[in-house]
């Protein structure tokens, strides 16, 4: 497992993702990727979802990746970076491998949408296997790419082109699914939460390195403050990220072993929610006097899963 | 190492069999497939052989058909000989990712069981999946039965393999007609199957990371025609490595196919275009006719897609009337068979008479009966010198007479 | 349209099967043509970020934030033996002028502004405000 120390020594890590791709000016996707990739020394073969990150990563006939990489569609990432880690075992058995003497590990990477939604039937085949394998989710909690619709991901509240605020409607109706709970009941080895962020850049690096030396499937969910779809400035990614630990809507946690969950940071003072919510415009009607009770829904609901995750922490099951 | 399967000279296998022991011997690294009727079966030997040591390569049982081929191109992405199997639903379920495969150029072999589509629900053979994947840029063959379901899968590796190729290559054999009954299949052994494949060759292999690839890039409307247009002509131009892979496995089993088959064509004035276990039903309706005095012959494309058209064109030269029997619902129109064949003759600037029967969905019993009333239809035509039959009719359909103009 | 002039070829010519290789040389790193990091997205921004050595504490806040990798770092020693990145510069030609570094510079007086595309970078650093101006 590569060390992971303090940012001086990590940043002298050769970029495996370079720029002059797509992706929008602040975007928190290309963050959380460059960590995870700079994260282990081994060779990398990747599999992206359509989404974001493939769409303006790999735009004929321009590729960012410094690594081997694959998209093939929007529902099998999962299946992709499966069917690349059976043939490498394959080659590997039967002597055939093209460079014996370096390691490789494969990582996965998946929207929301590629991830909760159409590609979570091949996430969990891929997972239930036990393939060797890193599954990352840029978490935007809508589908970016095609121009902010609504994923399962998609937080109470919030309003997207297909869950609008309108004058009937506070816009989206339906909580955000609990993917990495959902990952760990799978019994995958490894799980956790993180965020791109300056503050925390140590804990998604060293969740990232932990997971990558993990034997096994390993699976981490981290959010990504989208600028263009949570309607932020650019240079706000990293602080409104934060915010969503601060105010432990986003907290950060890992899952060993699908049960020996550990909390791997503590607000100092947890926020209020209206922190969080008020500087993204996707909730600015929940500030009207007629929707303010969705903000109350939102603190109980933040308070009661921190509240869980504490007792569960304690508890050690 | 994997184990040497003792096989006999003569083997009884149904067409399942047949096609696993192909794959068998073919030392595929990577497997993903799905059980679905009537291939489950091959799914099954495949993974009986494995448990006994017959094979060492990978075998992911996937959670879909969808992940069947994704898996697939994953893994003959990332550089090794890939194979799978499948059939109607399943099949329809991995649609998308044909497209994808084909995109890609990747060399990937799947035995597909051809089996209806529903609704309504049927588990039986058609050609309804057959048609389905047309226009995903795949190689089809044409398997009649359990021997040349066997050849044509041994011949898919090579065919798909092929640098002036690389495209992958679908088997396709009857539901149940073929796939569930047994006859006599004489099969290489185990080396000489494999020398006639021989060894697999990457391109780009993405496990190769010291030269890293990006595969699957977004190509919009200033380079996708670019790239389909490369794409097709690598499909067109595959039928002279088409037939030099068959010369070699003649060479290597005595036994010699064609793009196009014909069965007493030379003289025929009348001629069916019927593809599947039915060709081998109708063979003997042709043989009598021919003792009622009629000159029927039979043709039909061995290779389904790249589709030969020139060579069917040529071959119904001297036809008068022509029947195409198409064994799916052409929802529509006429039968894709007709149309390719009405295609062929008016590309060559020949006019034979043409209709369309459409046979056998769901796995409907046609018998020797059936296709000789076909013939004598055809024969009228012939005859008359111009169409006096219905343009579409229905074979063995319970209740009123079905037809269309 | 995306693509420059030069990268656009025919039907016969294209990369088969649309498979791009990342580098042209792998052992000595060259990438390839295909590479983006060859591309430039420039164009994007209207304001850049101008880097002032004289301040920076190489913390690498900036490195670790940049979505596009813009941050050029040179590896040296510290007084321990310990390899640590020194920030050196801004590779332009993959900067959107984002802003992110600006906000996580966490020096008292930031060692990253933003500035006006026109403006002469040299001339940026003599506009840098110093702490009588806060």
């Amino acid at each position: 497992m590569k060390k992971i120390t303090n940012l001086k020594e990590f940043a002298c890590t050769p970029d495996r993702f370079q720029g002059g791709h797509r992706l929008c000016p602040g975007c928190a996707h290309s963050m959380i990727v460059r960590e995870v990739v700079n994260a282990t020394d081994d060779d990398l073969v990747i599999s992206t979802a359509t989404g974001c990150l493939e769409v303006c990563s790999a735009i004929y006939p321009y590729t960012s990746w410094d690594v081997s990489w694959i998209h093939i569609g929007f529902e099998n990432a999962g299946a992709a970076i499966a069917g690349a880690e059976a043939m490498h075992k394959a080659l590997s058995r039967k002597g055939k491998l093209f460079n014996e003497d370096r390691n490789v590990k494969f990582v996965a990477f998946g929207g929301d949408g590629g991830t909760y939604d159409i590609g979570f039937q091949s996430l969990s085949g891929a997972v239930e296997r036990g393939h060797d394998f890193l599954y990352v989710c840029l978490d935007n909690e809508n589908y970016a790419n095609t121009g902010g619709q609504r994923s399962s991901s998609t937080p109470i509240g919030a309003h997207t082109s297909t869950s609008p605020r309108g004058r009937v409607s506070y816009g989206e109706k339906q909580r955000k699914k609990d993917i990495t709970m959902i990952m760990a009941a799978h019994g995958a080895p490894y799980v956790a939460t993180a965020v791109p962020s300056t503050k925390h850049w140590k804990d998604l690096a060293t969740k990232a390195a932990k997971a990558l030396s993990t034997v096994g499937p390993t699976f981490i969910n981290a959010l990504s403050p989208c600028t263009t779809e949570w309607k932020f400035k650019p240079e706000e990614t990293v602080e409104i990220g934060d915010l969503a630990v601060e105010t432990c809507v986003f907290p950060l946690y890992e899952i060993e072993d699908g049960h020996k969950l550990t909390i791997t940071y503590r607000p100092k003072q947890k926020l209020p929610v209206e922190e969080y919510l008020g500087r993204q415009g996707r909730f600015s009607h929940l500030f009207k006097p007629e929707n303010k009770w969705v903000i109350e829904e939102w603190q109980k609901e933040v308070d009661r899963y921190w509240e869980y995750l504490q007792r569960r922490e304690e508890a050690g099951v | 190492m994997a184990e040497r399967y003792e096989l006999k000279q003569k083997e009884v296998w149904d067409g399942n069999m047949a096609a696993a022991h192909a794959l068998r011997q073919a030392q595929v690294d990577v497997v993903a497939a799905y059980p679905i009727t009537p291939s489950t079966p091959i799914v099954q030997n495949y993974a009986q052989f494995l448990a006994d040591g017959y094979v060492d390569g990978e075998f992911i049982m996937v959670e879909s058909e969808h992940s069947a081929m994704s898996a697939c191109v994953g893994a003959a992405a990332a550089g090794g000989r890939v194979a799978t199997a499948t059939s109607s639903q399943g099949y329809a379920l991995m649609v998308e990712v044909l497209y994808q495969a084909s995109g890609m150029r990747l060399p990937i072999v799947m035995t597909v069981v051809n089996r209806a589509l529903a609704s309504p629900l049927n588990i039986h053979g058609d050609h309804s999946d057959l048609y389905l994947g047309r226009d995903a840029g795949w190689i089809h063959l044409i398997a009649n039965n359990p021997q040349e379901a066997y050849d044509m899968t041994l011949c898919a590796f090579k065919i798909a393999e092929d640098e002036r190729v690389r495209l992958p290559v679908t088997t396709n054999q009857d539901g149940f007609l073929v796939s569930h009954t047994a006859q006599v299949v004489e099969p290489l052994n185990d080396e000489d199957a494999y020398k006639f494949i021989g060894e697999y060759k990457a391109l780009n292999p993405m496990l190769d990371t010291k030269n890293p690839v990006t595969y699957g890039a977004q190509t919009e409307e200033e380079w996708h025609f670019e790239h389909k247009a490369n794409q097709h002509k690598a499909l067109m131009e595959s039928f002279p490595v088409i037939e030099e892979v068959f010369n070699d496995f003649e060479k290597a089993s005595g036994r010699k196919y064609n793009l196009v088959e014909t069965y007493k064509l030379d003289d025929a004035d009348v001629a069916l275009v019927i593809m599947g276990s039915a060709y081998e039903t109708a063979m003997l309706a042709v043989d009598e006719a021919r003792k009622q005095g009629i000159k029927a012959g039979l043709i039909m494309p061995r290779v389904f897609r790249p589709f030969p058209y020139n060579e069917i064109a040529e071959k119904l030269k001297n036809v008068k009337a022509i029947a195409a029997l198409d064994r799916s619902a052409p929802m529509g129109t006429t039968g894709a068979l007709y149309n390719e064949i009405a295609g062929a003759l008016a590309a060559n600037g020949q006019s034979a008479v043409l209709t369309n029967y459409i046979y056998g969905l769901g796995g409907r019993d046609t018998t020797v009966e059936h296709i000789l009333e076909v013939i004598k239809e055809t024969e009228k035509n012939a005859k008359a010198g111009k169409r006096v039959t219905d343009l579409q009719g229905f074979i063995n359909l319970r209740g009123p007479k079905l037809s269309f103009n | 349209m995306a693509t420059p002039k030069e990268m656009l070829t025919t039907w016969d010519k294209v990369q088969f099967g649309a498979v791009l290789p990342s580098f042209e040389d792998p052992e000595h790193k060259v990438r390839s043509k295909f590479h983006s990091y060859n591309y430039s997205v420039a164009d994007w921004r209207v304001e850049k970020p101008v880097f002032n050595r004289d301040l920076c504490i190489d913390c690498d806040f900036c490195w670790v934030a940049c979505p596009d990798s813009c941050f050029i770092v040179e590896e040296v020693e510290n007084k321990r033996g310990k390899k640590q990145a020194k920030i050196v510069g801004i590779n332009y030609n993959l900067c959107k002028g984002c802003a992110v570094c600006v906000e996580v510079c966490p020096t008292p007086i930031k060692s990253l502004l933003m500035f006006p595309e026109y403006v002469d970078n040299d001339e940026a650093l003599k506009q840098w405000p110093t702490k009588d101006k806060k």
